[in-house]
């Protein structure tokens, strides 16, 4: 115990004095006996915080089993399956699955195909500023909403907006994009191009540039090379992309109710409108459950081939499959 | 040489189109909000400051950005220490579940919005906390606490796990350890987290429909309810608020940690 930190004289400076403080308080609390505990100490406002999301999953489950009963307006009283029946026969929900599931095809696609140049340019230029300037305009649309970014699309897109401006002035006939579902799949690969480039770029610093120069100088065409080393280097980053950008699609709200104008509806606007329109919980509630299991799986399957990619944590052996 | 010139050129055209893509939202923005007319035109008929006098006159709007602002705060305060000695367990320490519980600290992201939104109604609905401001900050906390964890796990995983063996090692006691050893060197992760989920917080949308109502509403969801009936140019004028929150947040990145920290790999 001859440490200086232990020396408790009047020139301690008073941010070590303070730590000293709250060393004793420590003591008292959570004394060195406890240190075995001490990561689930650190753990527990995380999990907590996580809880009230768990805890939001009962009632829904709950309510999903409960029919709505039309005489009376309320949820049932006894378990049923009636709910997830009426997903199952009503028409409107299957166009509405299949409208989202192939959005978020398209929209993964497109967005892993605009992001991988983009993210390796970022992470290979010799300049810069050029990496600078990739960083920035990256960043700016990441940290605006997406209910500004839509209102932005909307005033390209309208009417009077910038691309008939455009296709006025070069003689073209106007276009009408505006509230349709090419308009919701633009705005939404542009809101996933930041989140795929981020999750690419760290992969591809993985890859060293020695493995691509080599590959070039031994012959390799620039396809070659990308189909051959790059793909198969960066694919934690390629498939955590894949994932982030697919789910959030899949689950997306404001775009399409934004730029869709109503007639373009994706799952989460059903279950809003089943909460908020319609008043059947029972209803909204299975849409929810059952989007949340389909997007779990998605994720589950993908997952249980590729492991944690660069979606987990941390690096560790239990991670990697 | 003509293939690798060919590549060169596709890859140069994808990232000129990308930059273009990304900008062009913003920039009609900026351009629509010093337009002079009541409608957005193109080209713009004029400059004028007009909408940017009717917002500051507009209380609705002020309100609302400063509800904004509330929840971004709430939601740093929370997510600060709870995101970072949460990436400091789960990187630090071997633990036993430790699979189990990244997949329960993902379910934010696996769960989609529109079901935490709805959940967390309910939950707050039990507890007593709907009608008030600081909730809204509380959740946008829960559903966006994977990303403090990234930020901060990956600078953990970069720290030499030798500091703080050395620091003990010289009679450091835990407490003394963690806010002279640990912290500092994680210090980049969790600036660089809590920066962003101030700005999520801030940006939050769809829970934050659901959970306000309209002495409560926030930022995004007035703009929202407002676009919902008709296109004005004062939305535009709202709008460059949230870009010149971006780009103060970019500045302060950039400044604090570099934004290049975005490229490190995880193996690093």
């Amino acid at each position: 115990m001859a440490s200086t930190i232990h020396d408790k004289g009047a020139g301690r400076p008073i941010g070590l004095r303070l730590l000293d403080l709250l060393e004793a308080a420590r003591e008292r609390l959570w004394p060195a006996r406890m240190a075995a505990l001490t990561p689930w100490l650190f753990l527990l406002p995380a999990v907590l915080l996580t809880g009230l999301l768990a805890a939001g999953l009962i009632p829904l489950l709950d309510a999903s089993l409960r029919p709505l009963d039309r005489a009376t307006f309320r949820l049932a009283e006894d378990y049923a399956l009636g709910n997830y029946a009426t997903l199952a026969t009503r028409p409107v929900y299957g166009v509405i699955a299949l409208r989202t599931l192939m959005a978020g095809l398209v929209v993964t696609a497109a967005t892993l195909a605009l992001a991988f140049p983009y993210a390796w340019m970022m992470v290979r230029t010799p300049h810069a500023w050029l990496r600078k300037l990739l960083l920035v305009s990256l960043f700016l649309p990441f940290f605006i909403g997406q209910v500004v970014r839509a209102y932005g699309w909307l005033i390209i897109l309208g009417k009077q907006g910038l691309l008939n401006a455009l296709l006025d002035g070069l003689g073209l006939p106007p276009s009408s994009l505006a509230f349709t579902y090419t308009a919701v799949l633009i705005g939404l690969v542009q809101y996933m191009l930041p989140f795929a480039v981020l999750m690419l770029a760290p992969a591809l610093t993985a890859v060293p540039v020695e493995v691509e120069l080599a590959s070039a100088s031994l012959g390799a065409r620039p396809f070659a090379t990308f189909r051959h080393i790059l793909l198969p280097m960066a694919r934690p980053g390629i498939v955590a992309a894949g994932i982030v950008v697919f789910t959030l699609t899949l689950t997306d709200f404001a775009m399409p109710e934004i730029m869709g104008g109503g007639g373009n509806d994706f799952i989460a606007s059903a279950v809003y409108d089943a909460f908020f329109q319609l008043g059947d919980a029972g209803l909204g509630a299975a849409l929810g459950i059952g989007l949340t299991l389909v997007g779990s799986a998605v994720v589950g399957v993908i997952l249980a081939f590729f492991g944690l990619g660069t979606l987990g944590y941390v690096e560790g052996r239990e991670q990697r499959s | 040489m003509t293939g690798s010139r060919k590549a060169a050129w596709i890859i140069g055209a994808i990232v000129a189109f990308d930059l273009l893509f990304l900008a062009l939202p913003t920039l009609v923005v900026l351009v629509a909000s010093f337009t002079p007319g009541t409608i957005i035109t193109f080209p713009p008929p004029g400059f004028s400051l007009r909408w940017y006098a009717d917002l500051l006159q507009a209380r609705d709007f002020a309100d609302a950005l400063w509800r904004s602002l509330q929840v971004g705060l709430v939601c740093t305060a929370l997510s600060l220490p709870a995101g970072t000695l949460a990436a400091l367990a789960l990187a630090r320490f071997r633990l036993r579940f430790a699979t189990g519980l990244q997949i329960y600290l993902l379910l934010p992201f696996t769960i989609p919005l529109v079901v935490s939104g709805v959940g967390l109604m309910l939950v707050f609905g039990r507890l007593g906390w709907l009608g008030a401001v600081w909730p809204v900050g509380v959740a946008a906390c829960v559903i966006n606490l994977p990303f403090m964890i990234w930020a901060v796990a990956a600078s953990v995983n970069h720290l030499d796990p030798d500091l703080e063996n050395a620091a003990a090692n010289c009679g450091a006691p835990p407490v003394h350890s963690f806010f002279t050893v640990t912290l500092p060197a994680v210090a980049p992760g969790v600036l660089t987290g809590a920066l962003i989920m101030f700005i999520l917080a801030v940006n939050e949308f769809l829970v934050s429909l659901m959970l306000t109502d309209a002495r409560t509403v926030t930022l995004p969801v007035l703009v929202y309810n407002a676009i919902r009936s008709i296109i004005t140019p004062d939305l535009a004028a709202v709008s460059v608020v949230y870009v010149i929150l971006a780009v103060a947040a970019i500045w302060l990145l950039d400044r604090l940690v570099g934004l290049d920290i975005f490229l490190k790999s995880k193996q690093g």
